[in-house]
């Protein structure tokens, strides 16, 4: 290739000035201080936090946080300037009270803030979030329907199955591409609790309703396959 | 919003596809010969390839790096580009100009949304994409979703969690996949890859892997000053971050100065060793794994970071070592081989070598029927719906060992990795970056 050259030397040097500029930072991943706990709900409560002083903390909580910090993150779930970066701090915590924050944000937020819990509660898998994610199938908000589907698949139980199931013929457009992608994921979901037969007639489903030809037949080998080795 | 996804496969409303239609089309005109007239080469009998045949193609976010690759790709005689989308007016009117005048006409669309563009465009096989590494795997599994192919520039994924994400949507979707690590499809790289993994320089023990000499492990969350909002049409800010934390604008993002910041970059690993994790672990036939053992070296760029495989093959990490780009060094018991941009002809250890590294290659390209030509592998992969040779597991489980390379750098020790269970060992630290929760709605 003639130009690689030319091009790997001007993305260096496009790099390279970029990450000078990077450089100035005080924090990064690599150099930040390892803050506490503590500190970081501290800066969470200070009257004048910026918005900035505020990601921050709630960037590094992510990585050190435990329940501790609901107290204080808990009400920005449902802050339209910092809900997704409260999330960010929380999705990966490890402590049941964090789908009971989010499982509240859904029973009560709308738009972004919604949708972004229920997109967390998807990647938590959390069980007792599935009714209410349910209801959430046919919402007006397009986008609150798509983050339900996928989050219903993820969760993957029974009840998120059927749910999906009774969803598929009634959906519409990404709505429906979302729905199929959750009947995968919901499939997927029992076929590894060895719940063979039950995620077979997802794939069934699949394979007779999805809008897509290229999901038919996957969806029909698997189910397939699953019939065999049950 | 609006896109009949039930359409994404090409069928048209008679359940043709649209090869289908366009055969009929050209039939025909063969059967009311006159006065309809079909140009030989609609009918691909003048060497050119009818049109029904071509691989219809769309681009997603082509800066000076995916237009590199679209100037690559648009000479193939079965390719032919119909659209852009770009959250960028002044980049969607540049690779617009640029494909009208390849093609020879206006009718290339610009899109400001890909996935309306996708959703509404079932005569779309195939998207490149080559956004900033943010957007790879996102804008790559929507694509999928939508029934289309997916050739993604590197580095493909952010975290493990992405690249997983890639793998099952590809199988699901049953979609072909290629990520842009090309050196896998270039003859030097080739030829010492084989004879690595064919014994010919003996028990390979060390494996060396370039990293970006510029730039750091060590990135940043800082936000560079606000700068006024374009207008929406000018560049959408909100879709230009996707799932990633809100910022204030700077115009430097949107020129490449995106790089070096944690929610945007996978650092000077990432950078190269994108490619070069790639290269190191098809030589050693470790493109189903990733490296398990990451020792933290004290500098700020992981150079001379020793990363160990279950078989025991250590592949270090360089900034130096080679004569061009993305090198890599195999060495054994019986003989080293080694390859960077620019090398004309691998460096070995014995003349022997070099020339059973030819043959070996030879070899190579007439048993796997492979090109050197990644973008026409991808191409011929599109057709036959076999595997590309870097398919999506190759890029998630050599991702996987660069996000690992990261992490160990950030947390500034040792970690281990399970790549079967696909996290770190016993360490609740270094799993917390197994993932990043994604900001509403760009949530995959």
């Amino acid at each position: 290739m003639k130009t690689k050259t030319a091009v790997l030397a001007g993305a260096a040097l496009l790099a390279a000035s970029s990450s000078a500029l990077a450089q100035k930072a005080s924090q990064s991943a690599g150099s930040r201080k390892r803050k506490s706990q503590d500190e970081l709900i501290e800066a969470l409560q200070k009257p004048d936090a910026t918005r900035k002083d505020k990601a921050d903390a709630l960037r590094v909580l992510a990585q050190v946080g435990d329940g501790e910090c609901l107290k204080v993150v808990a009400p920005l779930l449902k802050d339209e300037d910092l809900a997704d970066m409260a999330r960010y701090a929380i999705e990966p915590i490890p402590d049941p009270a964090v789908d009971d924050a989010l499982r509240a944000v859904v029973a009560e937020a709308t738009g972004r803030p919604l949708v972004g819990a229920i997109g967390s509660l998807g990647v938590r898998r959390d069980a007792k979030a599935v009714p209410a994610l349910a209801a959430k199938l046919g919402d007006s908000d397009a986008q609150v329907a798509i983050a339900a589907a996928k989050s219903l698949g993820c969760i993957g139980n029974a009840a998120a199955a059927q749910a999906l199931q009774d969803a598929l013929p009634k959906a519409t457009g990404f709505a429906q591409a979302a729905v199929v992608e959750g009947l995968f994921r919901a499939a997927e979901s029992l076929a590894a609790q060895k719940q063979c037969q039950a995620a077979a007639g997802l794939y069934d489903a699949l394979a007779k309703s999805s809008p897509l030809d290229c999901t038919k037949k996957v969806a029909a080998e698997r189910a397939e396959a699953l019939r065999k080795s049950s | 919003m609006t896109g009949p996804v039930s359409n994404a496969e090409g069928r048209a409303e008679t359940g043709q596809t649209r090869r289908d239609c366009l055969k009929t089309a050209a039939l025909a005109g063969a059967a009311f010969a006159v006065p309809t007239i079909v140009p030989a080469s609609a009918l691909g009998r003048d060497g050119t390839v009818a049109p029904s045949e071509k691989i219809v193609m769309a681009g997603i976010g082509l800066g000076p790096r995916g237009q590199y690759v679209l100037d690559w790709m648009s000479p193939e005689k079965d390719v032919r580009f119909v659209a852009i989308a770009d959250v960028q007016k002044s980049r969607r009117d540049e690779v617009k100009a640029k494909i009208d005048k390849h093609n020879g006409d206006q009718d290339c669309k610009t899109y400001a949304d890909f996935e309306e563009m996708l959703a509404t465009r079932p005569d779309i096989d195939a998207v490149l994409i080559a956004t900033g590494d943010r957007w790879h795997s996102q804008a790559a599994i929507r694509a999928m979703r939508l029934g289309k192919d997916v050739y993604s520039e590197k580095p493909s994924s952010m975290t493990v969690a992405e690249g997983r994400a890639v793998v099952e949507t590809a199988k699901r979707y049953g979609r072909v996949y290629q990520t842009g690590t090309q050196r896998l499809s270039e003859g030097p790289f080739r030829q010492i890859i084989e004879l690595s993994r064919q014994g010919k320089l003996g028990k390979i023990h060390t494996v060396r892997a370039h990293i970006a000499p510029w730039d750091s492990a060590d990135l940043s969350y800082a936000w560079l000053p606000e700068e006024p909002l374009p207008p929406k049409d000018e560049l959408n800010w909100d879709a230009w971050l996707g799932g990633c934390p809100w910022r204030p604008f700077n115009s430097s993002y949107t020129k490449g100065g995106w790089r070096g910041h944690y929610d945007f970059h996978t650092s000077c690993i990432g950078e190269w060793g994108a490619h070069t994790f790639a290269q190191g672990q098809a030589g050693i036939d470790a493109l189903d794994t990733s490296a398990v053992e990451y020792g933290y070296v004290k500098n700020v760029s992981g150079d001379g970071m020793v990363t160990t495989f279950a078989s025991g093959v250590k592949m270090i990490l360089q900034r130096e070592g080679w004569r061009g780009s993305c090198g890599m060094t195999f060495e054994g018991t019986e003989g080293s081989a080694s390859c960077a941009d620019g090398y004309e002809k691998p460096d070995v250890s014995s003349p022997a070598l070099a020339a059973e590294g030819e043959r070996l290659l030879a070899e190579y390209v007439e048993k796997t029927g492979k090109p050197m030509n990644h973008v026409r592998d991808f191409f011929n992969c599109v057709k036959s719906r076999q595997e590309t040779v870097a398919n999506p597991e190759v890029m998630h489980r050599t991702m996987s060992t660069v996000h690992a390379a990261n992490v160990c750098m950030w947390l500034r020790r040792d970690v281990q990795f399970d790549p079967v269970r696909e996290e770190f060992v016993g360490d609740a630290e270094a799993n917390r970056f197994l993932t990043r929760a994604q900001r509403a709605p760009w949530i995959i």
